[in-house]
């Protein structure tokens, strides 16, 4: 029998909703565009227009080892050229942001290639080859896995995420990378580590509550739906965990 | 699982001082308007000190307001204050830094100048193969001869320089025995009295596990393990037990009898507080990696003043255990930085800890009729895995609602490892206090991080990703290399060896194992007596009182040099 991936538990709008950005096989709605030059400034890995700078030479060049898995595993665009390594960090409001920092890192696993997510309380890291990264990038703006108020970049300096939300329903961050205008569109005035862009970066008005509530892939009993309602997922929790104590005991059959 | 009620609030009141005048229920508030830096007293007092000290050597210094990240200083929010748990005390997050509070200070110079040798191994020496006499006249003349050799002074010898008393004025021995009778025969300034310093029950217990023996409670001077090590505390100990014993019973300074007293108080009869630990941590004994969880309980005397709380007794052991193991071990000694600090207070301020906590007992008597209040060894919960589900599951459900509830204690909280080492120390006391197993403990702590990591999606940092999603396989298991008993675990434990905002609350789990049948001890009942001393400089009965008074100012600390050194 085929595996069939079940993305994970719960019987809630959150736990459908994590299952939905897992999913590859489900197109998530784009909500807004940015230009591939936007995405570019608000990196800040790179000028925009300029070429992308090399670890090694474009592999096409390169004299590779015969290797059965280099043959199995078709290189990714970046790295076929040789790119070097650079990041994307999101941060996620626990007020219904739409995407979290596990639910992030299950989604690129599920959806993307050659990268090395990085998973913590306030942020999450992706690193992979820069025009990959790029590509990768521009999707989780434009998406639904993003809310102009509720979700962040931030290369450092980020905390924001546990902080009740500003006046304006903008998240906390020291650096105000972005800012409410006053036609109602969240703008970057400094790329995702702080430094002043040359322009800025529109990424649209922020969604409104019932939206978020709706996308949201976070548990909240005060803004959101209550952890303690979905028992199917509390259940599939506790078993995992007595398995797992039981195998400590390194069991075996009689 | 089910909730249940509980109206008192703890931490409300902190929270109301901390954010006065906010609503504490409300998502929205106002950030960039605080005045970056000089909201906080503190702050201010650092930067003018800073400007002195640069006058004075030329060298600059703390200038946040240029330094920190690039001119855009800390306080675009808040600064809050915090309130030192079940103290009543509030004090500026800069004042719980080790550094800056003298009584984290002697907390842990208090551990490391401390051995306990045995004097069986003397007397029989002395007896046996010297044909001395040995009786309480002869013991209290000794320990006199040892209270004026051990801080620095020649007993011996002629012409020998000594250290001043002033230096060393913390230095002291005394002894203790469970023979009722002999302990009558001790000068009251040299005995450690268990009858009187703890509750008749545990007393009891002690004696009869302490039995006829003499141990001698050693504290060695703060100003020299502080300027050598911890394993110099044994060393120093015992070279001036073995003076002490020369001169007490007219010994030939160089007969070989001499080698057998110097054994028995450097190894035979040496009790240290903390296990040599392996190359790799380059650290010798008595220093904190190598302190067990349940010789760390034993050390805090919180279940010794408070025998009928032993929530509140854990509590305590997670407030110096999370200030020892992660502020100065992990924070410093092995990862070289300044202080995992604001991990650590989590724990041990605002009375968020201790709230979810008292959830927690009040759970324990309305669902398992087990009353806290009441500790017993024939009340506790039988400790199988449903229970152990059913009360993390509860446990930690209700305080991811509190902080859900009330997002100025999120704020407080900022960083998911605050909240993943609290919502998973209630749910590991709960559950070690309730069936006193250390391990059924350890256990409940682990579903709370995987419960708390699905709700949220997310945990703390990347250390967590190891140990705490792989830790329910190991917390009941004995299994070698991947399984203990809780008592024998410790900061060096193979999971536990890399990661704040743990070890405190684990020594915690398993104390409370104990606290919850009020046991006298939890490992070593002679390491719970030695601490029991009223003599100390740190009281071990109220240890984040002391960090309260610390952080106030108040503490007086030992080792000072202000004797020898030109007046401020």
């Amino acid at each position: 029998m085929a595996y069939k991936p079940q993305y994970g538990p719960g019987t809630s709008t959150v736990a459908e909703n994590r299952r939905r950005q897992m999913n590859p096989d489900i197109e998530l709605e784009k909500v807004r565009e940015v230009t591939d030059e936007d995405v570019v400034l608000v990196l800040g890995h790179r000028a925009p227009g300029s070429a992308y700078p090399t670890a090694h030479p474009p592999l096409a060049e390169q004299q590779e080892p015969e290797c059965p898995i280099r043959k199995i595993v078709e290189a990714t665009e970046g790295a076929k050229a040789g790119d070097r390594v650079r990041y994307v960090q999101f941060v996620d409001s626990m007020y219904n942001g739409p995407s979290q920092p596990y639910q992030r890192t299950y989604t690129e696993c599920y959806r993307f290639r050659g990268i090395d997510p990085g998973t913590l309380s306030g942020r999450q890291i992706v690193e992979c080859r820069e025009r990959d990264l790029e590509a990768y990038s521009k999707w989780l703006i434009e998406t639904e896995m993003f809310d102009p108020a509720l979700t962040s970049i931030r290369g450092a300096t980020v905390h924001g995420h546990s902080l009740r939300l500003a006046e304006d329903g903008l998240m906390f961050d020291m650096l105000q990378r972005c800012i409410l205008g006053e036609d109602g569109v969240v703008r970057y005035v400094k790329d995702q580590i702080g430094e002043p862009l040359d322009r800025e970066v529109l990424v649209g008005k922020p969604q409104d509550d019932a939206w978020s509530k709706g996308k949201s892939t976070i548990f909240h009993s005060l803004v959101g739906e209550s952890y303690r309602d979905d028992e199917e997922y509390i259940e599939y929790i506790v078993r995992v965990h007595t398995l797992r104590t039981k195998y400590g005991f390194m069991p075996t059959e009689e | 699982m089910g909730k249940i009620e509980r109206s008192q609030k703890l931490f409300l009141s902190a929270l109301k001082e901390k954010f006065e005048g906010q609503d504490q229920e409300a998502v929205k508030t106002t950030f960039y308007n605080f005045g970056g830096l000089k909201q906080s007293p503190r702050k201010r007092e650092f930067m003018k000190a800073a400007k002195g000290i640069e006058m004075e050597r030329g060298i600059s210094m703390y200038d946040p307001e240029h330094c920190h990240l690039g001119g855009l200083p800390m306080g675009q929010r808040q600064l809050m204050t915090y309130e030192v748990s079940q103290s009543g005390v509030f004090v500026e997050g800069d004042d719980l830094h080790f550094v800056n509070n003298a009584a984290m200070q002697q907390f842990w110079d208090d551990i490391r100048r401390t051995v306990v040798v045995g004097m069986d191994l003397a007397h029989a020496t002395l007896q046996k193969r010297l044909g001395k006499e040995v009786t309480p006249e002869t013991i209290n003349e000794y320990l006199h001869i040892l209270n004026h050799a051990m801080p620095g002074a020649a007993v011996v010898q002629e012409h020998m320089v000594e250290t001043h008393p002033g230096l060393v004025d913390d230095c002291y021995v005394k002894v203790f025995t469970g023979d009722d009778a002999m302990a009558d025969d001790i000068e009251p300034q040299f005995l450690i009295n268990i009858e009187k310093l703890f509750p008749a029950e545990q007393a009891e217990v002690l004696k009869k596990e302490v039995g006829k023996s003499i141990y001698q409670a050693i504290h060695i001077p703060t100003i020299v393990s502080r300027t050598c090590d911890g394993g110099t505390t044994s060393r120093w100990s015992a070279m001036q037990i073995g003076m002490s014993f020369i001169a007490a019973y007219r010994m030939c300074a160089g007969e070989a009898a001499v080698a057998d007293l110097s054994y028995a108080a450097k190894h035979a009869g040496v009790s240290q507080m903390a296990s040599i630990l392996p190359a790799r941590r380059a650290r010798g004994p008595n220093e904190p990696g190598g302190i067990k969880f349940g010789v760390f309980s034993d050390i805090v005397q919180a279940n010794r003043k408070y025998p009928n709380d032993p929530a509140r007794a854990s509590l305590e052991v997670v407030g110096a255990g999370t200030m020892l193991f992660d502020q100065i071990w992990l924070g410093s000694y092995m990862s070289g930085g300044v202080g995992f600090t604001q991990y650590a207070t989590a724990a041990y301020t605002d009375n968020i800890l201790d709230e979810y906590t008292y959830y927690g007992m009040d759970y324990l008597k309305d669902k398992y009729g087990y009353d806290f209040k009441n500790p017993n060894p024939d009340t506790i919960v039988a400790p199988t895995q449903d229970v152990v589900n059913d009360l993390a599951t509860e446990v930690n459900l209700n305080a991811m609602e509190q902080y859900e509830q009330y997002p100025t204690m999120m704020e407080d909280h900022f960083g998911g490892s605050q909240r993943a080492g609290v919502m998973a120390a209630a749910c590991g006391l709960t559950c070690s206090i309730g069936t006193g197993n250390s391990n059924a403990g350890l256990n409940g702590w682990y579903l709370s991080m995987l419960m708390h990591k699905e709700g949220w999606s997310r945990l703390g940092f990347f250390g967590y990703d190891l140990q705490d999603q792989c830790g329910s396989a190991n917390s009941l298991s004995m299994e070698p290399d991947r399984g203990l008993m809780g008592e024998l675990r410790g900061p060096n434990y193979p999971n536990y060896a890399m990661n704040v905002g743990h070890q405190g609350e684990y020594a915690a789990i398993v104390g409370g194992a104990h606290y919850g049948r009020n046991d006298a001890f939890c490992f070593d009942p002679l390491i719970k007596v030695t601490f029991a001393d009223p003599s100390l400089s740190f009281d071990f009965a109220e240890p984040r009182r002391e960090f309260a008074k610390g952080a106030i100012r108040e503490f007086k600390p030992a080792g000072e040099r202000s004797l020898i050194i030109p007046a401020r």
